[in-house]
Formats: structure tokens, C-alpha cells, sequence
């Protein structure tokens, strides 16, 4: 950590526990990312449900993580730095074990979807989007570590890739389903994946947030470029 | 939506910036002989507000502290310089009595301190010698009065003649709360109240601190920093004679400025 040692060195030791559970979390989370994107991909019914099963896993690190800061706050009173530490650090494991709650989703879905015909490229897209996304969230949890605001700010820039990814995916799941209303069912499945992807990504965004947090003991403002309005739009003026 | 006003910023109590500024201190010095005690200290200290100072032992906070009543004034070796006024009057002008001065500016110290005599004379002293009252009916009503506002009248009205020594500790440090009341003072210094009371007796001062901030310009020293984040709207935290930051107590806790306000709050070497 940045701060030179407490004079308590338990003090540390217990930050230091809660830090290494959050960042083994950290790494089950980019795996289950990864994981259902592949296996979506390779339609890999195995590897979906690998991803389904771990995920209890990454519910009770987070279990772990709020009693750790609960017992922290009781016995220490962190203050300042500390205090937006633990703060943080909370926010950052809901943030964690929702992008695993995605996750564990998508690979439900996937195991569902295998069974139908694939719809041209779209698990290429998808994966694409996972891709970024898991980049992004490795970002996050290196500027969480290394305290670095910047590498947070840009983090929450590239948000808007993923943004973009979704409603150009949305697009294309729409055309596929007026087209052929066979295809419904497996749009809908890979729709609800692509959401999944695009609300991992809001989440990332809240994490890189919470540290820039964690640095300036601010929020950051809201200086995003404004989102795309595609899925707002009506078909009709669509076509 | 954008239309919509957005909510203000949580804040303890971002009203009391408002308040008026009691004291007003500028380029303070302190000397104890060749030893620079306070360096350069600049602070102003508000009206109806409670201002805790904190920072490790021989900072310089209980000397800063004394420096507002003259307390410095009983040490031969101490030397004060700088700007200390009190509503806009110098303190350490030479008109100016410094008995006056701290029954305007009252003071109670670490250790509980009552007067060997009863209850009623150890408040009644200070009105008696600065002559506030007229009669045994006026003076009866104002003792009455500074024990209420010491939050210890209930405990104590039946017994008003028992020697204050014999009470507890936390009823001790009250009673010599209500006995710096009782002359009307405008300002309060505590010299660390509470670190000889349990945690009962402690809480019980904390809240008469709250309520005496309604009245008064609370100034309190303390060791416990939960203590100075408990009571306090102000904090000022010094270090090696100086004062480092001074800002809104909540500001202080969550977000200093300076690391080394940083380092000492949250338990590191500082």
C-alpha cells in the first residue's frame, strides 16, 4: 500500500486480508467473464456450467469481504484514507459479485442457446464485448491497487466502446428477428447476454469511480460523453 | 429531469461556518524559555460552535489552548506573542485584567478540580467574588441555574450541602463544569474533560458539551480523536508547534488536506 504502516500492525494485517480477498475475487470474476463468453463460442455446454457452479464462490468472497470491513469498522474506527478504504472496498466487491451474477447468466442462457442454431457471428461479437469488458475490469483493479486515478478515468472513458458494442449488437439481433421470426428466441437469449455484458461494464465503470474516490476523497462528475439512444428508438422509424 | 434541483451536499453542519468568529488569532507565538512552543499559529474560533484541537503529545494544543485565557501568564518562563482577540479586543492588552478575562473565558481542566467546600459554594465562588448577584435569592437561582446547565442539578439538588469532593468522578468534572458556567463566561476551554472519566461519565460530559455549544464557544483539547469526531464541528490538529489544518470536523475525519493530519488520525507514525 501506499501509506507508510500503522502504528497497530494488526491494523494491517487486516486491510491487508481484506485487499487480498478482493483481489482473488477480482480474478474469479475476469475468469467467469471469459469463461462464459468461450464457451458461448465454442458452444461448450461443459464450460458454461463450470462458470454456473463457480459463481457461489465469488458470492461467499463477498460475504467475506463485508465481514472483514464490518469487523474493521468496529474495532478500529478507520478514519480518512482508511475510512475510504473500507468504504471502497465494499462497493467494489457488490460491484464484483454482480458482474459475477452477469456472468453466471450468461453461461445459463449459453447452455440454453447451444441447443439451437447459431445466429452468423454474433458469439464473435459477444466475445469481442467480453473481452473488452474483462480488460477493462483488470484495468480497474490495478488502478484500485496502485491508487492511480488516471488509469480509473480511462477505464471509465471506455465505457462507451462497450456501449457502442451493445447497440451495435442490438441492431443486428433486431434485423435477425424481423427477418426470420424462427430466430426469435435464440435473439432474445443472445440480447439479454449482450445487456448482461453492457451492465458488467456499468459496473466496472463504478468500480474505476470508487477509486478515483478512494484518491481525491470525491465523486467524480458526470463528464461522460452522452449515450447512444438506439434502443430507444422506435422500430418503425427504424426501417 | 434536469430540471429537477438536485440535493445539497450532506454535511454535519454546514451552518456553522456561519456562526460569527469569537476568538481571532493571528501570528501566535509561544516561548518557554529558548523552546519555540507554537509557531506562527493563525486560527479563528467561532461562535456557538464546538472546536476540538487534537495532535500528538507536545504539539503544542494545551498551550495554544491556555494562550486564550492567560493561563501562560502563571508561567515565568512562558512568553506569548501575536494577535489574540476576543471579539475583536486584544486579551493581552495591558488594560485588560486577566481575572476579567477568565470569567469571561472559563476554563476545565483534565482532572476534576472542586473546591474543598459543598456543592452550592463551589458554584456560588466564582459569582461571589465578581459580585453577579445581590441577594442569597438571586444567588441560589443562579447556582441552580449553573448546575442545570452542568447537567447535574437532578443529581445533586438534595445534597447541596455535601463537600463536592465526595462525588464521582463524571458528577466531579460536571460540577466544575457548572462551576465555569456560572459566572457567564462566553467561552469555554476544556483541557482534555473527559480522560480521567469512564465511558459512561464520558458520554454524559459529551452530551453537556453538545448543549453547551447552543450558549457558547466551546474549545476542547483531547487525545481521543473519536472524542474531537464525537463532539466537535471544527477541528484543528497540530503538530510540533504548529497548526497543520484546521477545517469542518467532518472534512478532517474523511478527507484531510495535509498527510500529516492523515498520518495521525488514522494511526500512523506521524
Amino acid at each position: 500500500m501506499a501509506y507508510e504502516p500503522h502504528i497497530t500492525s494488526a491494523y494491517d494485517r487486516d486491510l491487508e486480508e481484506i485487499q487480498t480477498t478482493i483481489m482473488k475475487m477480482g480474478g474469479l470474476v475476469e475468469t467467469a467473464i471469459m469463461s462464459a463468453a468461450d464457451s458461448l463460442e465454442s458452444r461448450d455446454e461443459e464450460l458454461a456450467l463450470h462458470v454456473r457452479e463457480g459463481d457461489a464462490v465469488i458470492d461467499r468472497l463477498e460475504e467475506q469481504v463485508n465481514e472483514a470491513c464490518a469487523r474493521t469498522i468496529a474495532l478500529r474506527q478507520p478514519a480518512a484514507g482508511d475510512l475510504r478504504t473500507i468504504l471502497t472496498v465494499m462497493k467494489i466487491s457488490t460491484n464484483l459479485e454482480r458482474i459475477g451474477d452477469y456472468a453466471k447468466n450468461m453461461a445459463k442462457r449459453t447452455s440454453v442457446l447451444v441447443q439451437m442454431n447459431p445466429i452468423e457471428d454474433s458469439a464473435g461479437s459477444i466475445r469481442r464485448m467480453a473481452k473488452q469488458v474483462e480488460i477493462m475490469l483488470t484495468d480497474a483493479l490495478d488502478a484500485y491497487i496502485q491508487r492511480d486515478p488516471e488509469l480509473a478515468e480511462d477505464v471509465r472513458q471506455r465505457d462507451m466502446d462497450v456501449d457502442q458494442m451493445y447497440n451495435s449488437l442490438f441492431r443486428n439481433f433486431l434485423t435477425h428477428m424481423m427477418e426470420d421470426p424462427r430466430n426469435i428466441t435464440a435473439c432474445m437469449h443472445l440480447h439479454f447476454i449482450a445487456k448482461n455484458i453492457e451492465r458488467m461494464g456499468d459496473h466496472v465503470t463504478s468500480i474505476a469511480e470508487q477509486v478515483i474516490y478512494l484518491v481525491s476523497g470525491e465523486m467524480p462528475g458526470d463528464n461522460r460523453p452522452k449515450r447512444d439512444m438506439t434502443p430507444f428508438e422506435k422500430t418503425e422509424t427504424r426501417l | 429531469m434536469a430540471e429537477e434541483k438536485m440535493p445539497e451536499q450532506f454535511s454535519v453542519d454546514p451552518s456553522v461556518n456561519e456562526h460569527e468568529i469569537k476568538f481571532h488569532c493571528e501570528n501566535c507565538q509561544v516561548y518557554y524559555g529558548e523552546n519555540h512552543a507554537i509557531k506562527d499559529v493563525e486560527v479563528d474560533l467561532l461562535d456557538k460552535t464546538v472546536t476540538a484541537f487534537i495532535g500528538p503529545s507536545g504539539c503544542g494544543k494545551s498551550t495554544f489552548l491556555r494562550c486564550l485565557n492567560r493561563m501562560n501568564d502563571t508561567i515565568d518562563v512562558a512568553r506569548v506573542e501575536g494577535t489574540f482577540q476576543l471579539d475583536g479586543e486584544e486579551i493581552y492588552d495591558k488594560q485588560v485584567d486577566p481575572v476579567q478575562l477568565r470569567a469571561k473565558v472559563g476554563m476545565v481542566f483534565q482532572k476534576p478540580n472542586p473546591f474543598p467546600k459543598s456543592i452550592y459554594d463551589n458554584v456560588a465562588y466564582g459569582p461571589k467574588i465578581h459580585g453577579l448577584t445581590k441577594s442569597k435569592a438571586e444567588l441560589d437561582e443562579l447556582v441552580e441555574k449553573a448546575l442545570r446547565r452542568g447537567a447535574i442539578w437532578d443529581e445533586v439538588k438534595d445534597r447541596l450541602d455535601a463537600p463536592g469532593t465526595g462525588l464521582s468522578g463524571g458528577q466531579q468534572q460536571r460540577l466544575c463544569i457548572a462551576r465555569a458556567v456560572a459566572t457567564e463566561p462566553e467561552v469555554l476551554l476544556m483541557d482534555e474533560p473527559c480522560s480521567a472519566l469512564d465511558p459512561i461519565a464520558t458520554a454524559q460530559v459529551e452530551e453537556l458539551i453538545d448543549e453547551l455549544r447552543e450558549n457558547y464557544s466551546v474549545v476542547i483539547v483531547t487525545h481521543s480523536m473519536q472524542q474531537a469526531a464525537r463532539v466537535s464541528q471544527k477541528t484543528a490538529f497540530f503538530h510540533l508547534g504548529n497548526l497543520v489544518e484546521y477545517d469542518d470536523t467532518g472534512t478532517i475525519f474523511t478527507n484531510p488536506k495535509d498527510p500529516r493530519t492523515e498520518s495521525y488520525i488514522t494511526g500512523r507514525i506521524g
